[in-house]
């Protein structure tokens, strides 16, 4: 087995970054859910999308509509040729939200910085501005939705009567056996704690070294594939709380290690916790 | 009307030096500015001992009152060492001023020496701090961030109150220079140079045993130096809150690997404490010593009084940092009957 990622070229170091940093072919985005952090200072030439404000729908609960979506790129100056480089605060969560985004309206080259914000501020070498760019505005056009990458309530109970998918509960051991339905302090909660039966429990920060990086292609074979038990003949869905966390483990799983049908389900314990009948497994 | 002379000018003169004896100087407690309250060896905060709660009679136990100091905590000493230092070495002025993460104390003590100095200050607090104190540092002037650190980033990667910080120093370096109390040895040096020497000499060398929490451990570290210079045998005890606390300035081990101060071969022994205690152990100081203690001091004798009732005869000092009006919205919220009756 060879040490490389399955599809390396969707991350990017921060010197990698900082060497494209007048690339005109680029359009950097930090997506964070916290925008304070970008409004203090964020890599030259970046975008700032707010997780909660502009990559979801303001009044179903939904990702934003394919053309939400196209306005916002064509906004922000982003266009279809452009390869979009993602990074964000807690770890890239929302950057790895917001490159799922791209991803299922077809963006062709969208990749994350490894490390995320956290590492650029901590290498010395690597500027910060409070600057706000002015990319000429674009029209986008999005080839439509990829389907295949996101997991919607009727697949997720397919896959709990079936048991043909590998469930991976992204959340803290404690969400996971319902010790607590939500980290302390988070608004968005369930009915219920616990997980959907069958699911396996690889908390999201499993994949990434101390320094926020992700681990080697082949720690991160050892650990999904063979100590938690993920099958790469299976599909997979991938679910947190909000699917933020869990869009982080759908690109390890996608990716990084390159299983086959993995998709991230974005409605998460939030939905599930809440159904009335369904089955959940608390120990 | 004549003026009057201050501490300051009458330390300065050959006659005051000569003449006075220790401990004698700052008598009048008249001074030319608030700079010069700020605590020393020959101005030292206030140390009350021990005499309802301590249930042993072989052993002395001092409480060191922190909220003494001018800008009411003990983080006056680590603030003015980092300030000043900062001063010294040019890079604060000319429209540069001060960013750093705080959990309210070494803000609103950096803020009032800089706001006294022209200079600028802004203050990143978690969200979890209380009320009181936010509020105290938009009053000092204070530029203010609040954030929300409950999603709780992955170990290694610090906080996000300190990635702010560092977020402002460096994209606005025109405006912010980052003292960064959690990495800075002045704050070490400011408890190996004040609070250290005041204890030896307070006690007159006597102390066997120092109390002290855990936040930066700028306290633990530069007091353990300096007192186990002078007795190696001096055991220094630190007390840190159960996990999943709210005990605002304080850490459990588990979030100490941001505190690059902390130094565990300067502490003989670390004790977990019940955080509810914190609370608790305050309401005792305040009821039954009239001392108006806060949640981090009532830890603190927590601590103390374990060790105190199984040691034999000693002498201990309690460093409590800070009393307890910044408090008053956490007490109700771990007291809740201290808010009934309070309407009519
Ligand atoms: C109330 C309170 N108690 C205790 C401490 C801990 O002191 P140190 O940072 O020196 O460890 C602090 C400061 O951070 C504080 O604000």
């Amino acid at each position: 087995m060879s040490n490389t990622y399955a599809h390396p070229e969707v991350l990017v170091s921060t010197d990698w970054v900082k060497e494209n940093l007048n690339n005109p072919n680029l359009r950097l985005v930090e997506i964070d859910v916290d925008t304070k952090a970008y409004d203090a200072g964020h890599i030259p030439g970046a975008i700032g999308f707010n997780w909660q404000t502009q990559l979801q729908d303001q009044v179903g609960r939904d990702i934003i509509s394919q053309a939400e979506f196209e306005k916002l790129c064509s906004d922000s100056g982003i266009s279809p040729e452009h390869t979009v480089i993602c990074y964000g605060d807690n770890n890239n969560w929302f950057a790895a939200y917001g490159f799922w985004v791209f991803k299922v309206y077809g963006h062709r080259d969208v990749r994350l910085m490894n490390g995320g914000r956290v590492k650029w501020l901590n290498e010395s070498d690597k500027p910060l501005t409070t600057d706000k760019p002015q990319w000429p505005a674009v029209t986008y056009r999005s080839p439509g939705v990829d389907a295949s990458l996101r997991a919607l309530l009727p697949e997720v109970m397919a896959a709990v009567s079936s048991g043909k998918y590998n469930l991976v509960d992204v959340r803290s051991p404690d969400e996971f056996t319902g010790k607590v339905i939500a980290p302390p302090g988070m608004s968005e909660t369930a009915q219920r704690g616990g997980h959907i039966p069958g699911a396996k429990n690889v908390p999201w920060s499993t994949a990434v070294n101390p320094d926020g990086t992700f681990k080697s292609p082949d720690e991160l074979r050892s650990i999904y594939l063979e100590q938690k038990g993920v099958d790469p003949k299976k599909d997979t869905i991938a679910y947190c709380r909000i699917g933020e966390r869990s869009s982080h483990t759908w690109f390890v799983l996608k990716y990084l290690l390159g299983l086959n049908n993995v998709k991230n389900y974005d409605g998460s314990w939030t939905e599930y916790g809440n159904l009335v009948g369904a089955p959940i497994e608390k120990p | 009307m004549p003026e009057f002379s201050t501490e300051t000018e009458q330390r300065s003169t050959g006659e005051a030096r000569a003449g006075r004896s220790r401990g004698t100087d700052y008598s009048r407690r008249v001074f030319a500015s608030v700079f010069d309250m700020l605590p020393n060896e020959d101005n030292p905060s206030p140390m009350v001992r021990i005499n309802r709660l301590n249930p042993n009679a072989n052993f002395q136990l001092f409480a060191k009152l922190e909220w003494l100091n001018p800008f009411g905590s003990v983080k006056d000493r680590a603030a003015w060492a980092m300030l000043r230092d900062l001063l010294e070495r040019g890079e604060v002025g000319n429209g540069r001023g001060l960013v750093e993460p705080t959990s309210g104390n070494t803000g609103i003590s950096l803020a009032a020496m800089a706001q006294a100095m022209g200079l600028r200050m802004r203050a990143v607090v978690p969200n979890k701090v209380p009320l009181e104190k936010k509020v105290l540092l938009k009053i000092v002037g204070a530029e203010l961030d609040v954030l929300n650190d409950a999603l709780c980033p992955a170990p290694g990667l610090g906080d996000g109150s300190i990635n702010l910080a560092k977020t402002h120093a460096k994209a606005s370096p025109h405006r912010y220079v980052m003292p960064n109390q959690y990495e800075n040895p002045k704050n070490v040096e400011a408890h190996l140079h004040t609070t250290g020497p005041e204890i030896w000499r307070q006690t007159e060398g006597r102390v066997t045993h120092v109390f002290a929490s855990l936040g930066t451990c700028g306290t633990v570290t530069g007091v353990s130096r300096f007192l186990r210079s002078k007795n190696p045998n001096i055991k220094v005890i630190a007390v840190q809150p159960s996990e999943g606390h709210d005990v605002p300035g304080l850490r459990n081990i588990s979030q100490l690997d941001v505190s690059k101060l902390f130094d565990r071969s300067c502490i003989d022994e670390i004790l977990e404490i019940d955080y509810e205690l914190a609370y608790r152990r305050a309401l005792d100081l305040c009821r039954a010593e009239g001392l108006i203690a806060g949640p981090s001091s009532g830890l603190i004798l927590e601590g103390a009084l374990r060790t105190v009732a199984q040691a034999g005869a000693g002498c201990g000092v309690m460093i409590f940092p800070d009393n307890i009006f910044k408090y008053v919205s956490s007490m109700i919220k771990h007291l809740p009957q201290l808010a009934s009756e309070t309407e009519a």
